[in-house]
């Protein structure tokens, strides 16, 4: 038995290893840990099942102008007789009466036939942009004020202008300019990126990352200590801390491949019932990923400070409870205001940010996406509820909008908060007595 | 704070050794007190080999002792040294001690074998290193036909075994059993005492706690007797019992005319004394208990007297407890 080399393997295959696998099992055999990941599967699924429906059962295009309708039924659609200058209110008026003859088009060409396609360059905060697909304002027959309703001096375009104090852009485009988007391709694009970031952020980093903690980890050394069972342990040459980190490693254990495992199955649904050009939407496996680790670095923070408070108290759950609610203000706070600074003080707000800094990275031309949405039209349609939805969910990540190192920077915060709540929560288990 | 990187099981001090001029176990003035009760007051004792029994009642201080040694409590006054090392600062030690704790609760999901080799593990052996000392170690005990078997379906006295075996796993030098006697069947009671026997008969030092005097008399003859958190007695058993013989033994005998049966019992040769602690109850001293109790139920039927109850008060605990406290059990 003597004389072996001592490797990690076979350091780490005594103690920790020991009292992590101890742990697992531990979980395994007891009823309420399967109680507690089977609440947290169906809360989340069927969070999911709404996201399923709404997808599937697809998004109406309308013709947010109303060129498509015909209504001197002479079988030309308004929009094709304002290209041809035709009256679109007289049927002895359409483009079949000129020479040559024009033939009538099917309605759907003036449905969805004038989409976004404007963009902020440089750092102008006022620029002349966009472009009119359909050439309903360009060859409108009428004065140039008319093509011009933004009075900007130039025909047809957008007018973006930004406001110095807030930094919001005023968009104003002239009249007939990218007045019939898309509304399907929009609001599924929008529904799909509010949901994906929706469930992410509520239901793993806060349901998952923190519940499932609260309930899983507050009785990891208290139960023992209750129940007479820590004596087997602490009779071995161990120090307390080690015990407590290794209980921990061994709740890890547990919880993460289970969010793993939901994160992937979370990711597959969600990549084929999304909006996508093939099959799959390969870009939101990224965001996918920074949710899964958001939340798996949320429970470890959590696991931390809810076993420590387990230990402080027989009664941790109640010390916890007073916590959670704060976490949850946070979160709430996090979607309206990331970069408040009371998010410091938080463990949610940095596991979010992780979220908010993925999906800068993933999704580039979100600022613009918004902005379009969201100030389309005069009145609520559809295209603006779906992006108010995202804008909701969808925040910049508090510490610079570099992704990269947000979300690095917050990482390291967890992990620093985590090793934090080790060294309290094995200084107290240290002190305690237990009879 | 720092864990075990090399995880031998050395614990916090990695450089520890059991300083081997000193007493395993070492209690200078040690009290503990909760509020204003005493839990255990001033105790100092050093104990190095051999079996030791523990004697008191339930209260009397037993576990708290033995969790201040394990460490789990922090002794309010004294010094309390486990081979040399305070317990409550470094668990260092524990790699050379193995301890049954009272607890009934254990890991009924387990079964025997993978409770103590699981918790091997933490001596610092591997997986395979584990095991094999699982298997002796239950093979010792005498558990190997059920080492597979849950905890949960165990006896209480495999259960008992199944902690000892636990506690014995690393080979240890000094084994603490908490009333490892409680609630076990005859037969298993027996096999535990031999085990603890034998643990003597190899050189450990052991210390195993019990209410009961007759359990720890067939253990061992050198016992502690703690009382309300004092230390009553330490020494030899049979010592304490022949002083216990110097004072005379009383005999209860509950009548409806005790009176009348004092006169007869008067006469016997070896009775010292009668007093009548009530009406009814009658209590005869003597030096000479089996002679007494030879005479006495001729004595009661001849003269045909109506008897409820004997009783012999001294032969338990209590009694011993009540002359080391009083001076005379009354």
């Amino acid at each position: 038995m003597e004389a072996k080399p001592n490797t990690i393997y076979r350091a780490l295959d005594r103690k920790a290893a020991a009292i992590t696998e101890f742990t697992m099992r531990q979980y395994r055999t007891k009823a309420s840990t399967w109680v507690i990941l089977g609440v947290g599967l169906v809360a989340i699924s069927l969070v999911m099942l709404i996201y399923i429906d709404v997808m599937a059962s697809g998004f109406e295009s309308i013709d947010n102008d109303g060129d498509s309708l015909d209504p001197d039924n002479d079988g030309y659609p308004t929009g094709q007789e304002l290209k041809w200058g035709t009256d679109p209110y007289m049927d002895n008026s359409h483009p079949g009466l000129l020479t040559p003859p024009i033939e009538p088009e099917p309605a759907s060409n003036y449905i969805d036939e004038d989409g976004f396609d404007y963009s902020i360059t440089g750092t102008s905060t006022r620029q002349t942009t966009g472009f009119d697909d359909d050439g309903d304002c360009y060859n409108y027959d009428g004065t140039s004020s008319r093509k011009d309703s933004n009075q900007n001096g130039v025909e047809c375009d957008v007018l973006l202008v930004q406001d110095r104090y807030s930094g919001q852009w005023n968009v104003n485009p002239d009249l007939n300019v990218d007045e019939d988007p898309d509304d399907a391709a929009y609001v599924a694009e929008a529904t799909h990126m509010a949901f994906v970031l929706g469930i992410g952020k509520m239901g793993f980093v806060l349901l998952l990352g923190m519940f499932l903690p609260l309930f899983l980890a507050t009785g990891l050394i208290r139960d023992e200590m209750s129940a007479g069972t820590m004596h087997f342990m602490l009779a071995k040459p161990i120090a307390r801390t080690e015990v407590f980190l290794y209980r921990i490693l061994g709740y890890l254990g547990i919880v993460w491949p289970y969010f793993i495992a939901l994160g992937i199955l979370f990711a597959l649904i969600s990549g084929f019932m999304g909006p996508s050009d093939g099959l799959f939407r390969f870009n939101d496996l990224g965001v996918w990923l920074a949710i899964v680790f958001a939340t798996m670095m949320a429970s470890f923070v959590y696991g931390m400070l809810f076993c420590t408070m387990g230990v402080m108290w027989r009664y941790g759950i109640v010390l916890a409870i007073p916590f959670a609610a704060w976490e949850l203000g946070m979160c709430l706070i996090s979607m309206g205001a990331p970069d408040a600074s009371i998010l410091r003080f938080s463990v949610i707000g940095w596991a979010l940010m992780i979220v908010d800094a993925a999906a800068v990275l993933v999704w580039p031309n979100m600022d613009m996406f918004l902005l379009q949405g969201t100030t389309f039209g005069n009145d609520l349609n559809s295209i603006q509820t779906s992006a108010f939805a995202l804008d909701f969910f969808y925040s910049k990540p508090g510490v610079g909008s570099n992704g990269l190192i947000s979300s690095v920077f917050a990482t390291v915060v967890l992990l620093v908060q985590g090793a934090l709540l080790w060294f309290i929560g094995g200084a107290i288990f240290k002190g305690k007595e237990i009879e | 704070m720092m864990p075990d990187f090399n995880q031998e099981g050395k614990g916090q001090d990695q450089a520890w050794q059991p300083d081997l001029t000193v007493p395993a176990v070492l209690l200078e003035g040690v009290s503990k007190s909760y509020g204003r009760i005493f839990a255990l007051s001033n105790i100092t004792m050093a104990l190095n080999g051999g079996v030791t029994g523990v004697l008191g009642t339930n209260g009397a201080g037993k576990s708290t002792m033995f969790n201040l040694l394990m460490g789990k409590l922090k002794p309010s006054q004294g010094k309390i040294r486990l081979f040399g090392t305070d317990p409550w600062k470094n668990p260092a030690p524990y790699a050379r001690v193995g301890f049954v704790p009272e607890h009934e609760k254990m890991y009924d999901w387990m079964t025997a074998h993978q409770f103590v080799s699981t918790f091997a593990r933490l001596n610092g052996l591997t997986r395979a290193e584990a095991m094999v000392e699982a298997d002796r170690v239950l093979n010792f005990v005498g558990l190997t036909d059920v080492a597979h078997k849950k905890i949960g379906q165990y006896s209480k006295g495999m259960r008992q075994r199944a902690k000892i075996a636990h506690a014995l796993v690393n080979d240890p030098e000094l084994i603490i059993l908490d009333e490892p006697l409680q609630g076990c069947d005859p037969l298993a009671r027996t096999t535990i005492m031999n085990v603890i026997r034998e643990l003597g008969r190899m050189g450990r030092t052991v210390i195993v706690s019990s209410h009961i005097l007759q359990e720890i008399e067939r253990i061992t003859e050198q016992i502690i007797i703690l009382h309300k958190g004092r230390l009553l007695a330490l020494g030899n058993l049979h010592a304490i019992r022949e002083k216990l013989d110097q004072i005379p033994h009383r005999i209860q005998i509950e009548a409806d005319n005790a009176k009348e049966l004092a006169k007869d019992v008067i006469d016997l040769d070896d009775v010292s004394g009668i007093s009548f602690p009530n009406k009814n109850n009658l209590s005869i001293q003597t030096h000479n208990l089996g002679a007494i109790h030879a005479d006495l139920p001729k004595v009661i039927v001849e003269n045909g007297h109506r008897v409820h109850t004997i009783d012999n008060p001294d032969d338990d605990l209590a009694s011993i407890l009540g002359y080391l406290t009083n001076g005379g059990g009354r």
